[in-house]
């Protein structure tokens, strides 16, 4: 795809979202207002808060006033008010992202790594037995729901071997600093991550895979080999390097599935980022959180396909002629 | 044509194990309720009862008895993944044709919004819908479908222009052959394979969505789910009760999904080298 194509692909994406969020809330049998806010809440407020906030979204007039309004509030970054949380919706999220940037960070580095790596060794030794039975229980692992192996690990690597924290990203009131600190964090790191990376290893590893394949077969690692080069260095300094374009081009949709996968290992783990404020949301029938929830996710991963577009790009002038 | 597709995914033991695999759980969970009947949402005062000769798997924290709702949640799971799989596998074929027959500004317009629904993994449209309408399983179906033809139909799309492009089908239309004839006896034929393993991979997202959706809990909660069963029996991981109440429920998870990813596998593989095949002779002709 031409690189304007996909510019208006994202925008469009965003206008969907932002459609889709201002739209479920109004379709909905009934008050509007009690779905904007969620009927707890909406019990709650006070008459006069009532009215402002009617007002505010314009709630007694049509609905393209109405989504004027909405979008007038999104511009200035007003995400509206969580009457569960007693906060701005915007600065509880903005409180949970380092979590979950860190969390889907990290198992996107270990997949990627880890994948590619099993790929080259995959592609390398194809048709062996050993390549064979990796790469079935891969696919079998692949299929499986992330938060699925996230219980299984709590399961057994915390709950019953107690290797590792049951949950969440600190030990609750210790005031660890410098090295105990971070020991602190990486402990309770290693489970979630390691749980959301195996979820995303199958598509590197099967990607890498594939393009060893055809990039063995090439004229330029045979001269490799007949110059007489090492296979350690032919297999990663040559077909691997290649290998590594197809995983590149597809980082947006990593980033995509990793974060969508990363809300449900967060609900296991009570790991305290998006996936467990999402959670909460739910639990306390909190829309407005829900809807700032739905549009940061959104945003975030139209962002990381933009950013990988046009990484992949520099890295391979080719796929801006596609 | 379906025999010969048929016989060429079995020579992948993907396939085999699949099949072999779905057939005994199926089979278990057609035999064993004989032996153990239950009702699944009657609560006692009898909870976190160990598995006893009258229940196989004891009861839960209300003391239902959790072998016959594993059960429920089983069929609901199957109706879920049959009725997403047929419904997005014929609007992957529907929205795919119609795509590629009509041709020009139908057929960009309608791409487009292929990519644009693909940009948000789709598991997280299909949440917030779901938050707002908390859905039963018919609901649910629906909701799941619409945001799963989308690959299908670009894939669909692909091989009927293809088709569309043989001797054989031009041949037809010059002795008069209407669009619908030249649909349903060149067309659509060509197409079963591929809407199998369509049917088969909508079926495997569906039992993977549906117990994602369940376990974060934006269902109905009338609805008995694996997903939701794993997520209650969680809050009791200090006691032993995960050993008959999560674990079966996971495990009777995790095998469906890897039955259906193994036949799902099996049949894509047979349908890629199938249609390579295809290729190199159109290429020697």
């Amino acid at each position: 795809m031409k690189q304007r194509e996909k510019l208006f692909t994202y925008v469009a994406t965003l206008l969907f979202i932002i459609i889709l969020n201002f739209l479920l809330p109004r379709l909905m049998p009934g008050d509007p207002f009690l779905a904007i806010y969620g009927e707890e809440a909406a019990l709650t407020l006070s008459a006069e808060t009532k009215q402002e906030l009617i007002a505010q979204m314009s709630l007694d007039k049509p609905l393209w006033i109405q989504f004027g309004a909405y979008l007038h509030s999104l511009f200035r970054g007003d995400l509206g008010y969580s009457y569960a949380l007693n906060a701005p919706v915007s600065s509880v999220i903005a409180g949970v992202l380092p979590w979950s940037a860190l969390l889907v960070g990290s198992a996107l580095i270990l997949s990627t790594l880890l994948g590619f790596v099993l790929g080259v060794e995959s592609g390398w030794r194809k048709g062996s037995r050993s390549e064979k039975l990796i790469l079935f229980s891969i696919i079998g692992i692949s299929g499986l729901p992330s938060f699925l192996i996230g219980v299984i690990f709590l399961l057994f690597f915390a709950a019953q071997l107690d290797w590792f924290p049951l949950g969440g990203a600190l030990t609750p009131y210790s005031d660890f600093t410098g090295l105990t600190l971070l020991q602190d964090i990486l402990k309770h790191l290693f489970l979630p991550a390691m749980a959301l990376s195996l979820t995303q290893l199958s598509e590197i590893l099967l990607l890498t895979r594939a393009s060893m394949l055809t990039n063995l077969s090439s004229p330029y690692v045979h001269t490799a080999a007949a110059k007489g080069l090492k296979p350690l260095g032919i297999r990663y300094r040559h077909a691997g390097r290649n290998s590594l374009l197809p995983v590149s081009a597809r980082l947006g949709v990593s980033v995509g599935s990793a974060l969508a996968g990363s809300l449900f290992i967060e609900i296991v783990f009570a790991y305290p980022g998006m996936g467990d404020l999402l959670h909460q949301a739910l639990l306390n029938r909190d829309y407005p959180l829900l809807q700032g929830i739905f549009l940061t996710i959104a945003v975030t991963i139209i962002l990381a396909n933009f950013l990988a577009d046009k990484i992949a790009w520099r890295i391979d002038p080719r796929m801006r002629e596609e | 044509m379906l025999y010969k597709f048929w016989q060429e995914a079995l020579e992948y033991k993907e396939t085999i194990i699949g099949i072999i695999l779905g057939v005994i759980l199926l089979s278990l969970f057609v035999i064993l309720p004989l032996f153990f009947t239950a009702n699944p949402y009657q609560t006692s005062l009898n909870i976190f009862s160990p598995p006893n000769s009258k229940s196989l798997l004891g009861t839960n924290d209300v003391g239902q008895d959790i072998f016959s709702r594993l059960i429920v949640g089983g069929q609901n799971s199957l109706r879920v993944a049959l009725g997403v799989g047929i419904f997005s596998t014929f609007l992957a074929v529907g929205i795919g044709v119609w795509s590629a027959l009509a041709g020009g500004l139908i057929d960009n317009l309608l791409m487009r919004m292929v990519d644009i629904l693909l940009v948000i993994p789709n598991i997280i449209i299909i949440i917030i819908i779901s938050a707002y309408v908390s859905p039963t399983i018919l609901l649910e179906i629906i909701i799941i479908s619409l945001f799963t033809w989308l690959v299908g139909a670009r894939v669909v799309r692909a091989q009927v222009l293809s088709i569309k492009e043989r001797t054989y089908v031009y041949a037809a239309a010059l002795f008069g052959a209407g669009p619908f004839y030249l649909f349903l006896k060149h067309l659509l034929p060509e197409l079963i394979p591929l809407m199998l393993t369509l049917l088969l991979q909508g079926m495997r997202r569906a039992v993977f969505i549906e117990a994602g959706l369940a376990f974060i809990g934006v269902v109905n909660p009338n609805v008995i789910s694996w997903g939701s069963m794993i997520s209650q029996s969680l809050n009791y991981y200090y006691l032993d009760v995960w050993k008959w109440w999560l674990l079966p429920t996971a495990g009777a998870l995790s095998l469906s999904l890897i039955s259906l990813t193994l036949i799902g596998y099996g049949l894509e593989e047979a349908l890629i080298s199938s249609s390579e095949r295809g290729k190199t002779i159109a290429a020697d002709s």
